[in-house]
Parts: structure tokens; sequence; C-alpha cells
């Protein structure tokens, strides 16, 4: 009997498959993307090849057919829909009149970036364990050659084929087990796919590692956590000379009887790096250390957590650092993907940079050559109470635990050197509670962060002067705001709003030259490519399950005239 | 391991999968006939002072099998099944009563009530976790149609240090919440299906 069922379930689904694969599609032309054109990805306007734009991630689009004339003649062109009504973050992938893009849960379409149609679908399978905070999230794929790069939320790394949508290679980056997941989007160079991971509030050992892109082997890996040296210089202040009222003999005392807490030690890499080809460098920003709230049992200054990190593209081997907050107990840490762009040094001297949005609500300048901070903006949202320590009854602080900056990256608009940056504004208490290491199969917060109700929660766009760091303009919106921004050659500044709002806005003033109605949180992130010769602006409206603005499913795809 | 899988292999290994799954809940509901008697059949309780199992994640409920079972939670009433159960015995039971459906709770919320608790919930940001509509994600149990009873026992539990297999996340909400403040939540996620 059990077997019978067992034998028609299988050919159910045998025949299910078939059927499926059937109807399923081929994209009707070659793909093969080249390092060259990755490489000059963010120089031309016909492709948006990389999450954000470039290896720079200025997401900055240097097309200019839709601009500051024309924009309220911006209509929609399709709406894709995909199968799945969840939180959406996906920067879609566009190549040759080809769109990638991903749903949480792992799903990938590629569709025709002209009509919409669906050429592939593919459903990665689960694994039975998953262990992630803040929504089962996907973020987007790489491209490289004729393969399409995607993280699971079971903490594993495939490569498809872009033609056809067939799984060419998976491998497991971490064990989901201990509290690894993924849901950031890959970036591939040099045929080597670089890879951070969620799980600071699982209590891993973080991590960026590197993946052969032709066969999935793992060609190094470095740890955000170093096994000697994470107690840092005991830094008093933080990154902008702010006392975080530690208390260092303690710590001391703490760490002198156990250092072993390295390998629970949090610090993930939850967006993309930047890669300065040239220098053979890769940039990126960690997270907090785990558990999020609860400092004791994590003595010294946890580095590399809340961090600006650079290493070594062929070695993974450590260059540089920049810590913004040692031994956070806030969980105002680093998420915002680093920018590299030209900056004015203190002397007035333009020298090469790399810039981060920080959940603090400061925008941090850097020099590239060896990380020191140059400076650091105007704070873009209210500041209060900083840094008072959590407590069990609760500490009020602004900005609240999600920022400031989220996830949310950040758009250099080249004309008007101006990095404009999505806040929230969650007026929230801090509390702390002792809690020793669970084990990884549990969110180990050391404590709980919670909204004052009555207190009002916005969100505001701020365009900050990299060279001087003041904020040049705001806009100030309804709700707290996550998800992403786009310049463009065309003066103007793409992005959503969690009421389903997607505006336009002029991105030398801020003024608000079009709006349109998505009719979920418009949470994702917007790119702009060019087919047929005419220019599109994307965007996935599917809500979002951090900030639990209203979910969807669906990407609006906008062109003049519709 | 580098050579693609032909069409046919992948459908037999999804087959395959799907039948280890399919054993997995077929397995699980025979287990869990030990389970009927307080928990209901098919994972709904009458009884409000034990949770209804029906739709909770798979990870959740082998998470508390393995805490009840290694004394990380401790209910008497649990005792006497948890010496015989195995890993795989857990992660079959789990799996049958997630793939259980839920029904809406037959609880009479207070409308006011309802209202209060869904306010202080978003205070406290239960959704980061719990996900919107309270369907739970992974570890973090879905309470959307829970029993008030059993909701109010919890937080309780959670409030003076009776219940701590939750890494100290819930200890710290609910020493925030007052009695009435519990109350409400456990209307407002009575109320929800």
């Amino acid at each position: 009997m059990k077997t019978s069922h067992i034998l028609a379930s299988g050919l159910t689904l045998a025949f299910a498959l078939a059927a499926a694969s059937a109807f399923a599609q081929e994209v009707p032309k070659t793909i093969n993307v080249t390092q060259q054109q990755l490489t000059g990805a963010g120089g031309q306007a016909a492709n948006w090849l990389h999450t954000n734009g470039s290896y720079a991630q200025t997401r900055y689009y240097p097309g200019k057919a839709i601009n500051t004339e024309n924009v309220g003649k911006l209509k929609v062109a399709y709406v894709f829909q995909t199968e799945v009504v969840e939180s959406m973050e996906t920067a879609p992938i566009v190549v040759n009149g080809v769109m990638y893009l991903t749903t949480s849960f792992n799903h990938v379409y590629a569709i025709d970036a002209a009509t919409g149609k669906q050429f592939w679908h593919y459903k990665h399978k689960m694994g039975p364990v998953t262990t992630f905070c803040c929504g089962p999230n996907n973020r987007g794929v790489a491209i490289s050659g004729g393969k399409v790069f995607m993280a699971t939320l079971d903490a594993k790394l495939l490569a498809l084929d872009a033609k056809t949508g067939k799984l060419a290679w998976e491998t497991q980056i971490a064990d989901p087990e201990k509290g690894y997941s993924e849901t950031m989007a890959p970036t591939v160079i040099d045929n080597k796919v670089l890879i951070g991971t969620n799980g600071g509030e699982y209590g891993v050992r973080g991590f960026v590692k590197a993946f052969n892109a032709g066969d999935g082997k793992l060609l190094w890996t470095f740890y955000t956590i170093p096994e000697k040296g994470h107690e840092g210089v005991w830094a008093v202040n933080d990154a902008t000379g702010r006392n975080m009222k530690r208390d260092i003999a303690a710590e001391k005392a703490a760490l002198a009887k156990d250092s072993s807490f390295y390998q629970t030690l949090g610090g993930g890499v939850w967006m993309n790096p930047s890669v300065d080809l040239k220098a053979r460098t890769v940039w990126f920003v960690v997270g907090n250390p785990s558990p999020d709230l609860y400092g004791a049992e994590r003595p010294g200054d946890n580095l590399y957590t809340n961090s600006l990190v650079a290493i070594d593209l062929d070695k993974g081997t450590y260059k540089c650092h920049s810590q913004y907050i040692a031994h956070d107990v806030w969980d105002l840490d680093a998420v915002s993907p680093p920018v590299l762009v030209d900056v004015k040094d203190k002397a007035g001297k333009m020298v090469q940079g790399v810039i981060h949005g920080g959940k603090t609500g400061h925008v941090y300048v850097h020099a590239r050559k060896d990380c020191s901070l140059i400076r650091f903006s105007q704070a873009m949202i209210p500041q209060e109470n900083m840094w008072v320590l959590p407590t069990a009854e609760g500490a009020r602080m602004l900005p609240g635990a999600n920022g400031g900056v989220e996830w949310s990256p950040l758009a250099y608009d080249a004309g008007s050197r101006l990095a404009i940056a999505l806040n929230l504004h969650q007026p929230m208490t801090y509390h702390v509670e002792a809690a020793k290491y669970p084990g990884g199969s549990k969110l180990w917060l050391g404590g709980a962060f919670k909204a004052i109700a009555s207190e009002k929660q916005w969100g505001r766009v701020s365009a900050v002067n990299i060279d001087t760091g003041k904020v040049a303009w705001k806009l100030d919106t309804a709700q707290p705001l996550i998800g992403g921004g786009l310049a463009t050659a065309g003066g103007l500044y793409f992005f959503g709003e969690g009421n389903g709002s997607f505006n336009a806005l002029d991105s030398k003033t801020g003024k608000k030259l079009w709006s349109f109605q998505c009719g979920a949180g418009a949470n994702a992130m917007p790119v702009s490519y060019t087919a047929g010769k005419k220019q599109y602006i994307a965007m996935g409206c599917g809500g979002n399950t951090q900030l639990d603005f209203k979910r969807g499913n669906s990407v609006f795809v906008f062109a003049l005239g519709g | 391991m580098r050579l693609p899988l032909s069409a046919a292999a992948a459908a037999v290994f999804c087959a395959a999968t799907f039948a280890a799954q399919a054993q997995s809940v077929d397995a699980g509901r025979r287990k869990a006939e030990a389970c009927v008697a307080c928990h209901g059949p098919g994972g709904i309780s009458a009884d409000p002072a034990f949770p209804i199992l029906a739709g909770q994640t798979a990870r959740y409920t082998y998470l508390q099998l393995k805490d009840f079972k290694e004394g990380r939670r401790t209910e008497p009433l649990m005792e006497p099944f948890l010496a015989a159960l195995s890993r795989e015995d857990m992660f079959d039971l789990a799996a049958f009563f997630a793939a259980q459906k839920p029904r809406p709770n037959a609880f009479k919320a207070d409308p006011a009530r309802v209202a209060r608790g869904k306010a202080k919930a978003d205070e406290v940001l239960c959704t980061m976790c719990h996900l919107g509509g309270f369907l739970g994600q992974n570890e973090i149990p879905r309470v959307a149609g829970q029993h008030y009873a059993y909701v109010v026992k919890q937080m309780r539990d959670f409030k003076t240090g009776k219940r701590t297999n939750d890494a100290g996340n819930m200890a710290s909400v609910a020493k925030t919440l007052s009695e009435r403040d519990i109350e409400d939540l456990a209307h407002f996620l009575s109320s929800l299906y």
C-alpha cells in the first residue's frame, strides 16, 4: 500500500516535471558575459550586469533617454508576476535583452526584458534545515560567461545555465544547522564567485569566500573574525569620536578568562563587496557581533565586526580595516554595500575613496590606500542618547536598531557628487538579557529592541556631498525606507516606499518629479537598461518582511509612453 | 558529480526526495497517534492548555521536542513520551504536524483587546521574527490562531524565567509586558488565521 502510494507519487511528479519542461523555454539567444563586459559595466547603458551596477557599486546608470524633462511621461511597459508572494529585495540583472530576477525562497526567472515574456523558472529545492533572520529574502543573481549564480537560504551556492535554467553545479557554502544562510547576490570576477554570509543573529563566524565559477570549488576563505587579535585596540570612542561607555577593565578581565568565543562572534557580510580590479582588492563591510545586545560574553573590540574591510582578491588575505563601532551592543552595524569613488581628502586633494552608509545615520568616507576615515557626514537622521547602554527595562536611543541606513545600497550621482541614502527613523528602546550561546539553531540576540509606540516612525532620503560631508538636500517620507536607490545620467534618482509608491526625484534638488503606486511595498532595488533602443526602469514590489510592508509578487517595468 | 544531470535523472532525484518527505509525514502520522489525547487529531487540540501543533514550523517542533528530551524545556505531561523518541522520530513528528492544516481558533476574542494586542505587537516588533501574519519561520514558531490560555501561560513563563529555552529573546520581550499586555496579545494572536 505504502510502496504503491510512493511509486504513484513519484510517477505523478515525474509526469508533472516532464509537463513543466515542455512549457519551459530556453532563452532564444546565446548568453555569454565576458570579464571585459563585467569590468566596463558602469560605463555602458545597454545592460545592468551587477547588483549595484558595477564593481564600484555606484548604482549610477549612464543612460539619459529618461530624464528630468520627460520622466513625467514614464508609464508601465509591463508587469511580471512571480508565483511567490513574499518580501522582494531583488536587483534584476539584464543582459542582451534578457532579465534574470529572483524572489524569496530562491526562485529564479529568466524573462524577455522588453516584453516580460517568461523563458524559464528555476525553483531551488530547499534542504530540510534553514536558519535565517529577517525574512526568506533573496537579493538577486550574478552573471558571468553563460551562467547565473545564486546563493540560497540553506547556504548553498548554485550555478545555473543562463540559457536553459538548468543546474550546472551546486556547493555547500556553510552549515545551516549552525545559523548560516544566504540572501545576498554573489559577485563574480576573474572566474571567482565571491559570497559573504548571514548569521550574525545566530552566533556564526562570518566570512567572505571565493569559489571557482567553473566548478564551484572553494578557492579561499577570509574569516571576518580573526582567531587571534579580535580584541583590537580597546577603542573608547566610536569612529565619530563619541564615548561608547565601555567598561574596559571588566572586558580585559573577562578576556583573560576566556577568548575562545571567536567561533561564535558573528560578523556576517550581508551585501556585495566592491572590487578594485587594478589594486586586486575586495572591499566589504562586516555586520554585528553575536549576540547582538549582550556584550559580556564577548569582551574586546570584536574585530572585524562593524567595520569596513579590504582583502586581497587573489588570496583572500587581510589588507586593512576601519571599525565604526567597537564592541557594538546596539546592532547599529555596517550593512549597506561600500561604494568606490574618488573623494577629496582632508587637504582637498582628490584621492581614491570608498564610502559606506551606516546604520548610525552617517555616510563614512575613507581613503582606499589604508582604509583610514577621511570624514563622516552630518547625521542624516535624528541621533539621541548615543551611546546609552541597553538595560533590562529598555534604554531609549536614536537611531533605532534598523538604522539609519539598513542594507539599502547608496546611489552615487556622478554629476552632482552626491551620495544618496535611504534612511529609517524608528525610535526604539534597547533591552539586554544575559544569554549563553544556544547552539546555532536559535536566534541569539541577548535582548530585544522595541519600537516606542507614542513616537512616529518615518523615512528620509538624504543626499550627502562626499567632499564636505554636508547634507545637500533631504526628502521625508511617511514610512521608514528600506530598499535600493538608482541615480541616472538623466538627473534622476529612483527609490520606493513601503506604501507601494515608486518615485523619481531630481537628483540635484530632491524635488519629486514622478510617482507610481505599485500596490505592494516597493522595497527591492531598482535598475535600468536598454532593450530595443528603449530605456527601461525595473523595480520589484513585493513588500518587506523586516518592516512588515505589504507583500506582493510583481516586478514593474517602466518606459517612456509605456 | 560534475556531470550535468539529465532531465530524467533530475526527475528521479526529485521523485526520490518527494517520496522521502511523504514517508516522513506518513511515519509522523503513525507516531503522532500517541499525541492525539492532548494535542487532538491532526494536531488541533480542543483543550486550550495544550498547544495547537497543526501548521507549526517543522524546525520549531523538532527543536522543542529536542529541548524537552534534553531538559532545556520542562513539562511533566510530556515526559512519558520523550524517552523513547529518536532523532528520526522527532523529525517525522515535526514534518507531520507542519503538514497539517490549522483551523480558525474558536476562542471568542474581544475586539477591543485584539486591537490593543495588535498595537502592542507592532510596538514590540514581533513580526521581525514571527513574520507578518505570525506564521513563523524556521525555529521561530507560528503563533497565529494559537490557544489563548496557552499563549498567556508561555508569555508568563518567559517573563518569570520558568521557561528558558528561548536564548533570552522572549524573556527580554516578556519582561517589558504587563499582565494586561500579555492578555491583549493572546486575544490578538488567537484571532489570527
